[in-house]
């Protein structure tokens, strides 16, 4: 029985290879009629931006990406919904290696820089806030394994603020735009630039929050919520 | 005006969604009544707008797409707001007097709820291949954090396995979106309609949109595919499970619809259209008769939601090569059918609510008796039953009347089996319901009285469903409104 699943699966397996190779080798035989990498450059200079994945995930399809840190920002919510206490900062999971400790004295700032770095060469080179905000969270993720003491981590106000303010403030930039009567999440001309330089630099902060927080809430509330209709 | 309407549209659930966050459980409670009042009024305004002028596209940013982002919002989708704000207003109300203020995780519930409607509204205007799967991703994710509220094992087990089903389905849906942007360079839907239409690109590949059908049928929960949704369904609070059935399952269904019927005539085939429609029509089947098995209440439920999303299916065998007559009989049918189950479906699960909560059971032997306390409930109940057994005046029977037209026309005579059987089962399980509570047994007579607004709730959405028959016309006549001339 399971030698003939494991036939079966691994038969799937070859069959899904096959078509999605013969798919690909087919795509890559015939010129897509729409060059939108074309397009891209003509448009790159009213951007705000000189490079041309930043000008897609925060100007042409900002959308897209408003929408996306709001994914994140959801998991950061029922990651948290689930946390077991008050404090997430529980001292029985801190390590105390002498180690790690001296290992992140020097490796902390560094990250942070960085970090910083990260965010600010997203205008003309790969980086962003998504990369920036995965270091930070990284560096977070090592002070905390080391011991350092990180109260902000309470799911109190002040953590549900840092989840939610890159959201918030990408949000606020939309509606503004709105009301000043260009379409929903049209830069003004001549703001793009700066505009787009604070949401990435706001997201970053989030972003990181949201991953640092999905990875200290990792305990399970252990207060019984009985299905309907079960007593308490 | 429309531009005010839009923005509305698509900025207050998500900023109401970090309102609700920032504050209790309480405070969420009010902020929301004020949000679902804003809502309602936009999507009302949205919807007359759209019926007066016809539909628009809604350029995002203010690029054109393919560089930017389109929405289409035409008759359909906005309809589906409609529906939307309806029940999602609905499950809003009856939320925030079900739910216990005292439990601290509680108050998640409203930014998740929030993060959903967002969600819904984002896939009914998508009119771009990846900005419908980001709108899906929001709603899996505060589907999956609703059901999963509180953290209690079940329900995370239930989460967890609803969570792989959606991932996975999202991830054979984004496969498929590569494939067709590697063939075609966009990504949006109407441009590459056009470039079929106009045979600038050689039709001859199915694979892309078989991989993504298949996606969004797993996240549909088409049967056999059906496994992760009773457990899911069945777990989560009350109004997290209606509008989990009432709309979350819809939106998948409604992009394959969309795909399916602008790249279908050009991508699919007969014997792709067949199977899905004998796959729909074994869900109808195994589905009612799982759903009369049952032993809890919810449960019942759940699986009758398996077998009315059997239904759905039937679009892409009835719109396959026939002719547009036809073809536009059958998704009036389906798009009736859409309305009626989410409306018949939130009445349904809001009521059973109601009955456990007032019975402290969830098993349907325990509703003996509950006749003589909770009428209301029960009525309710019983209203979204008939509508979904299809019997007249109702929205259900409205939506298989002209799906059995459709069938016939069409000369795909096998699926009026389907349809008369679908409806013989789900009166099976409706009224194995209603027995067990008309026993009377004399020996329990501790009952819990539910206050009167949880009642009334799936009254109204019942009644609802029970009066979709009557106004069939003029709703389908939104939805058939072509664009405006100027647009492309």
């Amino acid at each position: 029985m399971r030698a003939l699943s494991v036939v079966t699966m691994t038969a799937v397996c070859l069959a899904f290879a096959g078509l999605l190779g013969l798919a690909v080798w087919h795509i890559a035989g015939s010129p897509a009629p729409v060059n939108l990498p074309g397009l891209l450059a003509e448009n790159l200079d009213a951007s705000g931006v000189e490079h041309p994945i930043t000008a897609v995930l925060l100007n042409f399809r900002s959308y897209d990406t408003l929408l996306e840190i709001g994914v994140l920002v959801i998991a950061g919510i029922a990651g948290i919904s689930m946390a077991k206490t008050t404090s997430l900062e529980d001292p029985d999971l801190r390590t105390s290696d002498s180690l790690l400790y001296a290992l992140q004295r020097w490796f902390v700032p560094l990250m942070l820089v960085l970090a910083g770095y990260l965010l600010w060469a997203g205008s003309d080179r790969p980086g962003g806030a998504f990369q920036a905000g995965a270091v930070l969270a990284a560096s977070g993720v090592m002070m905390r394994l080391g011991g350092i003491p990180m109260d902000f981590l309470r799911p109190g106000v002040l953590l549900r603020l840092g989840l939610a303010l890159g959201f918030t403030v990408f949000l606020l930039v939309a509606v503004a735009s709105a009301l000043a009567g260009e379409a929903f999440l049209a830069y003004p001309a001549g703001f793009a630039k700066p505009l787009i330089l604070v949401i990435e630099t706001v997201l970053t902060f989030s972003i990181a929050m949201v991953l640092l927080a999905l990875f200290v809430s990792a305990p399970v509330n252990r207060a019984q919520e009985p299905e309907e209709g079960e007593h308490e | 005006m429309t531009l005010w309407l839009m923005a509305g549209l698509l900025f207050t659930p998500l900023a109401w969604a970090v309102l609700t966050l920032l504050v209790d459980f309480r405070m969420g409670r009010a902020v929301t009544w004020l949000g679902i009042l804003v809502q309602v009024l936009v999507s009302l305004g949205l919807w007359a707008a759209v019926a007066s002028d016809g539909g628009f596209y809604y350029l995002l940013g203010g690029w054109q797409a393919p560089l930017g982002i389109e929405l289409r919002v035409d008759g359909l989708a906005v309809t589906f707001v409609l529906l939307t704000a309806l029940v999602a207003a609905a499950c809003g109300w009856h939320a925030s007097v079900y739910l216990d203020p005292g439990k601290s995780w509680h108050r998640y519930f409203w930014p998740l709820f929030w993060f959903l409607w967002a969600g819904l509204n984002v896939v009914w205007l998508g009119g771009d291949l990846f900005n419908l799967y980001v709108g899906l991703e929001l709603i899996s994710l505060a589907a999956v954090g609703l059901v999963a509220l509180g953290g209690q094992a079940a329900a995370l087990r239930a989460a967890i396995r609803y969570l792989m089903a959606a991932l996975l389905g999202s991830l054979a849906y984004l496969l498929g979106v590569a494939l067709i942007y590697g063939q075609f360079g966009t990504l949006s839907l109407a441009d590459v309609t056009a470039l079929l239409s106009d045979g600038t690109v050689a039709a001859g590949q199915t694979f892309p949109l078989v991989l993504m059908l298949f996606g969004l049928a797993l996240k549909t929960a088409l049967f056999p595919m059906h496994g992760w949704l009773p457990p899911a369904h069945g777990i989560a609070k009350s109004p997290v499970s209606a509008l989990l059935s009432a709309l979350v399952v819809k939106a998948s269904f409604y992009i394959a619809a969309r795909l399916w019927l602008d790249l279908g005539g050009h991508l699919g085939g007969y014997e792709l259209a067949q199977l899905i429609g004998v796959l729909g029509g074994l869900a109808v089947i195994w589905g009612s008769w799982l759903a009369f098995r049952q032993t809890k209440l919810k449960q019942v439920v759940a699986y009758s939601s398996v077998a009315q999303i059997g239904y759905l299916f039937l679009l892409f065998p009835l719109t396959w090569g026939v002719t547009d007559a036809i073809s536009l009989q059958a998704q009036q049918g389906i798009t009736l059918q859409v309305i009626s189950h989410a409306l018949a479906k939130a009445a349904m699960f809001l009521a059973a609510g109601n009955l456990i909560m007032s019975v402290g059971s969830n098993r349907v032997d325990a509703l003996a008796g509950v006749s003589r306390f909770l009428p209301f409930s029960l009525f309710s109940f019983g209203l979204a039953g008939v509508s979904l057994m299809g019997l007249p005046p109702t929205g259900g029977f409205a939506a298989k009347w002209l799906l059995l037209q459709a069938s016939l026309a069409s000369g795909q005579w096998w699926w009026l089996g389907v349809l008369l059987a679908g409806g013989l089962l789900s009166a099976a399980y409706v009224f194995r319901v209603y027995q067990a509570s008309f026993i009377d047994n004399t020996d329990t007579d501790h009952f819990f009285h539910p206050p009167k607004s949880l009642e009334v709730i799936p009254l109204i959405l019942a009644l609802l469903s029970l009066g979709l028959g009557l106004v069939a016309e003029p709703v389908l006549s939104v939805m058939a409104l072509p664009f405006e001339g100027s647009s492309r």
